[in-house]
């Protein structure tokens, strides 16, 4: 008895002694939470600060930079701080529940907009909103808010050598449709051995670049299926009408590439990569933002261009590339309103002022904004240029995916075991993984 | 567990430190309140509450623990773990008695077997995860699969990675009990003629037999409460879909918690309820032990 | 130690330690296995991670200059946090703990009760349990950095030093203390020059545990400090293998050999110390 009453008293004393702590720390907070920061200009409270959590890891020295020279310019601190990769949302997660929390942060897509609405500010009517020149890449919630600004826009789809296509025998207008790209495809596959190269690059599933194909491709079926549905918003269940096409597009990938199915599972970013830019393979489905890299690595900018992905869809000769976003900034709606006002006006200066849309042009291409630059990325090119031959654009459906990484590991492991093993019996469990597992996320991040 | 009584004397040296308790004991005291008591009970008030951070909890009630209880991947997290810690602590101790007992025997070279047998603990599981995944994959890739392809391979490479981690750990137990057996006992079993089998069963074994439930609680508390090694060896992988629901094939329920956590925000209330199951499943383990090694004392 | 008469080794024991040489050697292959890939051009490590470094694929100490500088983030600086959290986390839980034990050993009162039974009550709850909580808590209370997060170690380590230490004053003779205060000590001068001198053995074993929880730990630091400033080494492993695009799997094993190589030599200076207080470690708790 004697110790119950111990253990009680203990806990009763802890609880007190918490509150009182509780209460006194609003003050004694403050001055110590800037401290790290302290070649910024100290925080004044009537001009606010900005605090930036970056989302692209690469696009950091850059932000950095910005980020100095805005300081230097108006005197208001601009903290950017870059998420490790992957881990995006557990990092704004945690840094939301802190005392300083982001004011400027990443939420690309509708599943993100619905758990952080109450922290995204209404951006409607703001100066920042009057220099957009599309509302394409945006995002609304259920009140028809303008929560989310698509910052900037990229595009992926096949990156084509057009030199090695050429030796093959080929030009890239020779492909526009599946079969065409099948046959083309094949046939170097056929003479690999003879003209040393393989059709495309390893389709590598390891965790480094499998959301090229769970995330990216996977978009083929998710497009056409919403297109035929009119789809709009994130739904509970899909049917995986397309999946067959998407087994079309894998398994050409799989059979015409630099290594086995099997070995596939090992096969990193980088090795798909060196093989496209050591002139291994003459396809490699990657995006727009790949631009630096291969040009870094040597490529010339001149043999390069992005072609649409073709799966097999009636009507898709007249498919453009797919492009879309997921880089939106939101305000967040619970920082106090000078620093919400700092924040907008950070952002108004990235998109119009000289610096600013100098290396936004660097970084993300073109941007949706009056005073964008434009951008040397071919990739872009060969996507306006479709567009303009009257080809529709395909647009990000995998935006609306729920429990966005979770849904994709478990396509991965299904899509694995297919590619060691291509039987009906495993892609039986890619449609399993694709459409059964779409409703258990559902039901996971909204039940 | 209860002090031993003190006697009148201790008053002389009780009365003056009394007076000191701010120095002595309220630094810890506050720290331990800090790091572990208000953390504890915030823990179990938050379990019943839909929270993102905890000053914006609403109370649910019950609601996260019916979700918990509903979630097929927390059942198979701990099946898991049940079948992962019977045969790590099968494994582990039987191996690690063994080279304690060899060890203790007249041999040469014991003192460096001992060293590098204990070397892997040294190294921290996240390290460990790595570089055992390396291996895997290396031996796995010769016959064209990889260590998430399977969740028996990722089953059984955790098996080897603790095994290999924490044998040397039991293994030094086991000698500083072995040591300990009373060298007449061995003598009069020698004088006897007992066998070696006999020796060790009837003479060696009884005389550990703390080692061995030390050993054997340890094992199994390590087991439940792995995460470092499960993270960085499979992360839990493959994730694949049974009747209708996900699961991470190869999760245990330390690393199941924490996913649950970074789910959304939503599913905080839900990870810390399925902490507190947790923290239930350990404490009663534990008590176990405290239970049966305080009988063998008392039978001794 | 007590010598037989017949001295030399029996077959069956030379025997055994052939075998146990035979197993030491394979006990070592995944240490050796870090040395090797760590030498080899990332795309030979995937390759075949068994093969020796040969003149193709030896890369000298590439790795281990990209693995300092990889991710924005310099390796060294981790190994500067690792290091001083760890020094001071040890520090702070042997002297303050010590103190507690002893003060918890003399004193019959309430107060050093439930100080007694709640250590005792923290020792069976898993770090889950807490972990979400004391991330709020740490970061309200600007814990979250590594000159600070010592503190969160004391209170989460207390409960098994403070039973350890208490397990042995608990056999000390009053009758020093007794006689250090007749003499007119004070009862800090009868800790620090009389007891503390006595808890030598059981310091060394509490903190040889410590440290090897301290530094090897993953999760309390990647939850508790400001993960967007500092980073621990065990941290900065996962970060290496965690950041998308680009897994570098020769950098991530030169780092892997930076961050064993200290243990290693540690453990070669103070083996009988460390063997020691793991087995003085496990027989009380």
């Amino acid at each position: 008895m004697k110790k119950l009453i111990a253990l009680l008293l203990a806990l009763v004393m802890a609880l007190s002694l918490v509150a009182c702590g509780a209460t006194e720390e609003p003050a004694a907070d403050a001055p110590a939470a800037d401290a790290p920061a302290a070649e910024a200009p100290a925080a004044d409270a009537a001009t606010g600060s900005v605090y930036y959590l970056n989302f692209k890891p690469e696009a950091d020295a850059a932000w950095q930079e910005l980020a100095a020279q805005y300081t230097a310019e108006t005197g208001v601190p601009v903290k950017v701080v870059t998420a490790a990769g992957g881990e995006y949302s557990s990092t704004l997660n945690a840094e939301m529940a802190k005392d300083s929390a982001p004011t400027l942060f990443q939420c690309g897509n509708m599943a993100g907009l619905k758990d952080w609405d109450e922290y995204c500010l209404d951006l409607t009517g703001t100066d920042f909103a009057a220099e957009l020149t599309t509302d394409a890449f945006n995002l609304y919630n259920a009140d028809g808010a303008l929560k989310c600004v698509g910052y900037c826009y990229e595009c992926f789809g096949i990156i084509t050598n057009i030199e090695l296509l050429e030796k093959a025998g080929y030009t890239v207008a020779d492909i526009t449709d599946f079969a065409s790209l099948k046959a083309v495809a094949e046939d170097i596959t056929a003479r690999s051995a003879e003209l040393g190269f393989s059709a495309f690059s390893s389709a590598g599933l390891d965790s480094s670049s499998s959301w090229r194909f769970s995330g990216h491709l996977a978009n083929m079926p998710l497009f056409y299926e919403f297109r035929d549905d009119g789809v709009t918003e994130a739904p509970a269940t899909i049917t995986g009408a397309y999946l067959d096409n998407y087994r079309n597009i894998w398994d050409l990938y799989i059979n015409n590439s630099t290594c086995t199915g099997a070995e596939l599972n090992g096969k990193t970013g980088d090795n798909s990569k060196a093989d496209f830019t050591e002139g291994k393979a003459v396809f490699y489905q990657n995006g727009s933002w790949e631009y630096a890299g291969l040009i870094e690595a040597g490529m010339d900018a001149a043999k390069l261009t992005m072609l649409p992905i073709y799966c097999g869809v009636e009507g898709e000769a007249d498919a453009g590339l797919c492009s879309g976003t997921e880089n939106c900034w939101a305000v967040n709606a619970k920082a106090s309103e000078a620093d919400q006002k700092a924040t907008l006006d950070f952002m108004t200066w990235v998109v119009t002022s000289d610096a600013g849309t100098t290396m936004m042009a660097e970084q993300f291409g073109p941007i949706p904004f009056k005073a964008a630059k434009t951008p040397e990325n071919v990739f872009f090119a060969a996507a306006n240029d479709l567009t303009a031959a009257g080809k529709y654009v395909v647009t990000w459906a995998f935006n609306h995916t729920p429990n966005v990484d979770s849904w994709r590991a478990t396509v991965v492991t299904a899509l694995a075991a297919y590619s060691a093993d291509p039987t009906d019996a495993n892609w039986e469990a890619v449609e399993t993984a694709f459409v059964d597992g779409w409703a258990y996320e559902y039901s996971v991040v909204n039940g | 567990m209860a002090k031993s009584k003190k006697s009148s004397s201790v008053n002389l040296v009780q009365r003056p430190i009394k007076k000191w308790a701010p120095l002595f004991i309220l630094p810890t005291f506050a720290a331990f309140l800090i790091g572990f008591v208000w953390p504890f009970i915030q823990g179990i008030y938050l379990s019943f509450c839909n929270f993102n951070i905890p000053t914006d909890a609403k109370w649910v009630g019950l609601d996260n623990y019916a979700k918990v209880f509903k979630d097929a991947g927390f059942l198979n997290a701990f099946w898991n773990t049940a079948a992962f810690a019977v045969v790590s602590i099968i494994l582990i101790n039987v191996l690690a008695f063994f080279i304690a007992y060899a060890l203790t025997q007249k041999m040469r070279g014991a003192n460096i077997f001992r060293t590098v047998f204990f070397m892997p603990n040294l190294i921290g599981g996240v390290v460990l995860g790595y570089i055992w995944s390396m291996i895997f994959d290396g031996i796995l890739k010769n016959y064209a699969t990889y260590l998430t392809a399977n969740p028996t391979y990722g089953f059984w490479g955790l098996v080897i990675l603790v095994a290999w981690q924490q044998i040397g750990y039991m293994m030094i137990i086991y000698i500083a009990g072995l040591q300990a057996v009373p060298e007449d006992m061995l003598e009069a079993a020698r004088i006897d003629g007992a066998t070696g089998s006999q020796t060790l069963f009837r003479v060696i074994i009884p005389n550990v037999m703390p080692s061995i439930t030390t050993c054997t609680f340890l094992t199994l508390t390590n087991s439940f409460k792995m995460f470092d090694q499960n993270m960085a060896l499979t992360g839990g992988m493959p994730s694949i879909m049974e009747n209708g629901a996900k699961i991470n094939a190869t999760e245990l329920l330390a690393l199941n918690i924490f996913s649950t956590y970074n789910i959304s925000k939503n599913y905080h209330g839900v990870a810390q309820a399925k902490a507190v199951i947790f923290f239930i499943l350990v404490a009663v383990l534990a008590i176990t032990q405290q239970y049966m090694t305080r009988s063998k004392e008392v039978q001794q | 130690m007590k010598k037989k008469i017949n001295d030399q080794y029996t077959p069956l024991s030379k025997a055994l330690s052939v075998f146990f040489a035979v197993l030491s050697v394979v006990w070592l292959i995944p240490i050796f296995e870090v040395v090797i890939n760590s030498l080899k051009k990332n795309e030979y490590v995937n390759l075949d991670p068994f093969a020796l470094p040969n003149e193709e694929s030896f890369v000298g100490f590439a790795n281990y200059v990209k693995g300092m500088t990889f991710g924005n983030y310099p390796f060294l600086q981790s190994v500067a946090y690792s290091l001083f959290i760890t020094v001071a986390s040890v520090a702070l839980i042997l002297l303050f703990c010590s103190m507690s034990a002893w003060y918890i050993a003399r004193v019959n009162s309430t107060m050093s009760n439930i100080f007694y039974y709640l250590c005792l009550f923290s020792m069976i709850v898993p770090f889950q349990m807490v972990m979400f909580t004391l991330t709020f808590t740490a970061d309200k209370l600007n814990l979250n950095t590594p000159y600070t997060i010592p503190i969160v170690y004391l209170g989460f380590g207390a409960g098994l030093a403070i039973f350890m230490f208490l397990g042995f004053v608990k056999g000390l003779p009053l009758e020093i203390e007794e006689a250090a205060s007749i003499d007119g000590c004070g009862p800090v001068r009868t800790f620090f020059n009389v007891v503390l001198p006595m808890l030598k053995p059981t310091l060394i074993s509490v903190g040889i545990l410590e440290l090897m929880w301290v530094w090897n730990d993953y999760l309390l630091p990647y939850l508790v400090l400001d993960r967007t400033k500092y980073m621990t080494i065990p941290i900065h492993v996962q970060y290496l293998k965690g950041s998308y695009g680009t897994v570098d799997l020769g950098a991530t094993m030169a780092v892997i050999m930076l961050s064993i190589i200290p243990i290693i030599i540690v453990y070669m200076f103070c083996q009988k110390h460390i063997i020691k207080g793991v087995a003085a470690g496990a027989v009380k708790g």
